[in-house]
């Protein structure tokens, strides 16, 4: 069931995530591209018409659910009345594919309607209310909201579920009731309170598994991982930095942050990394790419494990480095770097996200927790860092700060001196070696483009020019040489030709006399 | 799904908490991994460790976190102990520089998580350096036993004292955690209906041993 996703080597251009109104904020695919400041502005309107799709989700859920329901009915009922020994079968033929379902949906309206009520108890007249006004409508797919990925979810939800038999019909149940009331009332809730009612539901359902259907808890983590993929990859647009926090100042005064720290070097951290080595600077690049994919994953577990292959790179680049298995004392300074380099787009949203809506036992006491608390004390050592957390003094710390001094690029830049460390004034960094080339290659390319310009530009005088003196040679010919005598040798050779064309003349006729 | 006769698995988290070079890295390999220096130690990391063990019959999953102990992390201590179980918290018996440390620790923890941590206090010891006072050694236990924490001496070269350290830390955060399970009530549901917001769906006549479970709402 742990299928993780293969690791795409993908490489995010910073500028493609940043908001479409050029504000700075980062933008979301979700949001068409705009950061939701933007997007708010932008689509005020559409918070209305979301909230009528998300009753239409509830809708569809509640039908799925009601569908799934019968067919895990049919399944039990069958595998009650077969023999004991054929189970196996049985229980196979119960993953019927979703398309049979649809059939089915009509007989179960009638039902349908009171027991949406009865999920509903809480606002049961305004749900009531809405649903009189979208029945009448043919509901649009969740496709809208979140795509194929949701619906492919969705399917292996359903697949595993099925397999579990009595508890994973109740796990089907809690989950579709618990998304059913949500979509009602998120649009009211806090991010606290919203956490609140996911954990809750986690914890809830984890201990109905073990003390109702006497579940193992290695089960109950592998059912949990299952429902928290379900449930947030349906929750995580309209919860993901959300409007009602200030997350998404936070995501930008960081990214800020980190850009005026750009300075910062593998000495000032202290990190046990040596970048001359090859295979290190690999995996410094890997770690980077990890932690910027972050962003681009919607369940907390998927998210996390973005985290924990980044950490595993810097193991092993900290492992080559100094030839014996890092300790936290090297990793922590190691990530700071790391996410210094990295930048990672959205990052106090990502961690906020993750802190509220993961499964929390392997935020506890997991190893993907042990990856993720680093790196908030990374995000959190980056908010606060002063010159004493670099071993520098303050005058320093301003210098560098306010962009007097440099650590990086005075090499390749002739008239900045003062440098305040001459021992770190190469780049260090194999990224930041890799852009300095390519400034160099670039330069060399505009010094060469200009040199192309002005040749073409010569070239297309010198083409003015020798067309001129052409015309002025022709003209002088056609003054020294007057016009007759060429065109008497022309209208020769024409009299020739027509006569050439003309009926052959007229020959001698003999009359016979 | 495999269903068991419900015997609940524990899980902890454990921090490690000392200053550099007192021997945390050393002590944790050792107990892990049962390496000390080994030149040839395939072990990627040091950082988060795990151990398994068996307790009267319990299975206690044990996760030990490394704590980056530079100075300038200080701060970030509080972020790491956050929902931790025990900690172990590691000086050099010839550096009482290093004991200080360890008692700054101990309060901060206590203030933060009261007693719901487990604390175990390890001097590590040097053979070839033991010019510690008999002194010292009383200070340090009467310190331990007043801050509720166990002090033992432990030795990563030698494998001294540590199997021990760790088994009794494990026992007594299981204690810890059977009584908070006690205070909460018998079984877990009955502290999940105690949350608030929450509707658990249940139609089965059978359902829901403790009850009061659908009355939310
Ligand atoms: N003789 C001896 N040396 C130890 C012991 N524990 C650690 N060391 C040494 O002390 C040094 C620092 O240990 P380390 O585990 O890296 O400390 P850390 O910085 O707290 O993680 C290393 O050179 C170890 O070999 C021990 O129990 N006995
Ligand atoms: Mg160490
Ligand atoms: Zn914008």
């Amino acid at each position: 069931m742990s299928r993780r996703t293969e690791r795409r080597g993908i490489h995010v251009d910073q500028s493609d995530l940043l908001c479409k109104k050029g504000c700075g904020y980062y933008g979301n695919a979700a949001w068409q591209g705009l950061c939701s400041k933007c997007w708010r502005e932008e689509y005020q309107q559409v918070r209305q018409k979301q909230i009528q799709d998300d009753w239409a989700l509830a809708e569809k859920l509640q039908r799925e659910e009601e569908a799934a329901y019968a067919s895990i009915q049919g399944a039990q009922s069958q595998s009650h009345s077969a023999a004991a020994t054929s189970q196996q079968p049985q229980a196979h033929a119960s993953l019927t594919p979703f398309s049979k379902f649809e059939e089915k949906k009509t007989n179960e309206k009638t039902r349908k309607v009171t027991t949406v009520k009865k999920f509903f108890s809480p606002s049961s007249r305004t749900a009531a209310k809405k649903e009189s006004q979208e029945g009448k409508t043919p509901s649009p797919s969740i496709g809208r909201d979140a795509g194929f990925d949701t619906d492919q979810v969705s399917k292996d939800f359903m697949d595993f579920l099925k397999n579990l038999q009595k508890p994973g019909r109740d796990i089907h149940k809690q989950c579709r009731a618990f998304l059913i009331s949500l979509s009602n009332k998120k649009h009211d809730l806090g991010a606290d309170e919203l956490s609140e009612c996911v954990q809750d539901f986690y914890q809830n359902l984890a201990d109905r598994l073990i003390g109702h259907f006497k579940v193992s808890s290695e089960s109950v983590e592998q059912v949990m991982d299952q429902v928290e993929k379900y449930i947030m990859t349906r929750l995580y647009k309209s919860v993901f930095c959300p409007e009602t926090t200030d997350d998404e100042k936070k995501d930008l005064a960081t990214q800020n942050r980190i850009r005026a720290l750009h300075w910062v070097t593998i000495q000032m951290l202290c990190v046990s990394f040596d970048e001359e080595i090859p295979e290190v600077s690999e995996n410094v690049v890997k770690a980077i790419t990890d932690i910027i994919e972050m962003d681009s994953k919607r369940v907390p577990r998927d998210k996390l494990g973005c985290i924990t292959r980044c950490s595993k790179h810097i193991f092993s680049a900290i492992r080559i480095t100094k030839k014996e298995p890092a300790s936290a004392d090297d990793f922590l300074p190691a990530l700071i770097y790391i996410v210094l380099k990295a930048n990672p787009p959205r990052l106090q949203s990502n961690i906020q996200y993750i802190t509220r809506f993961c499964i929390p036992s392997r935020l506890m006491t997991g190893e993907d927790g042990y990856y993720f608390t680093n790196l908030c004390c990374a995000a959190a050592f980056i908010e606060k860092l002063d010159a004493q957390s670099l071993n520098l003094s303050p005058e320093e710390f301003e210098r560098y700060m306010s962009g007097q001094a440099s650590s990086r690029f005075s090499s390749s830049n002739g008239d900045v001196t003062d440098s305040a460390s001459g021992s770190d004034a190469m780049p260090s960094n194999p990224v930041l070696v890799q852009l300095n080339r390519n400034l160099d290659m670039l330069s060399d390319l505009s010094t060469r483009q200009e040199a192309l310009n002005e040749a073409a530009a010569k070239l297309q005088a010198d083409l003015l020019s020798w067309t001129e003196n052409v015309k002025r040679e022709v003209n002088d010919i056609l003054e020294r040489y007057p016009l007759q005598v060429p065109s008497r040798t022309v209208s020769a050779i024409d009299t020739n030709n027509i006569e050439n064309n003309l009926p052959p003349p007229l020959t001698p006729e003999v009359f016979a006399g | 799904m495999a269903a068991t006769g419900g015997g609940k698995t524990y899980s902890f988290k454990v921090v490690l908490l000392g200053e550099g070079c007192v021997g945390k890295t050393s002590l944790v390999l050792r107990y892990c991994e049962n390496k000390f220096n080994d030149k040839h130690i395939t072990t990627l990391q040091a950082s988060f460790l795990t151990k398994k063990l068996n307790i009267t019959g319990r299975r206690v999953n044990l996760a030990i976190w490394d704590t980056a102990g530079q100075e300038r992390f200080h701060a970030l201590g509080p972020i790491y102990y956050r929902d931790s179980n025990g900690a172990v918290l590691v000086y050099d018996i010839t550096d009482m520089d290093s004991f200080q440390k360890v008692k700054n620790w101990v309060k901060e923890l206590r203030k933060m998580l009261g007693n719901d941590i487990c604390l175990c206090i390890v001097g590590k010891i040097l053979l070839l350096q033991t010019r510690f006072s008999g002194g010292a050694i009383v200070v340090v236990y009467s310190y331990a036993e007043s801050v509720g924490a166990k002090h033992y001496h432990t030795s990563a070269k030698l494998n001294k004292g540590i199997e021990e350290m760790f088994l009794d830390l494990c026992k007594r955060m299981m204690e810890t955690a059977q009584a908070e399970e006690r205070l909460k009530g018998n079984g877990a549901s009955q502290s999940a209906s105690s949350r608030r917001g929450v509707q658990i769906v249940d139609d089965e006549p059978q359902a829901t041993p403790t009850g009061g479970c659908c009355s939310s709402g």
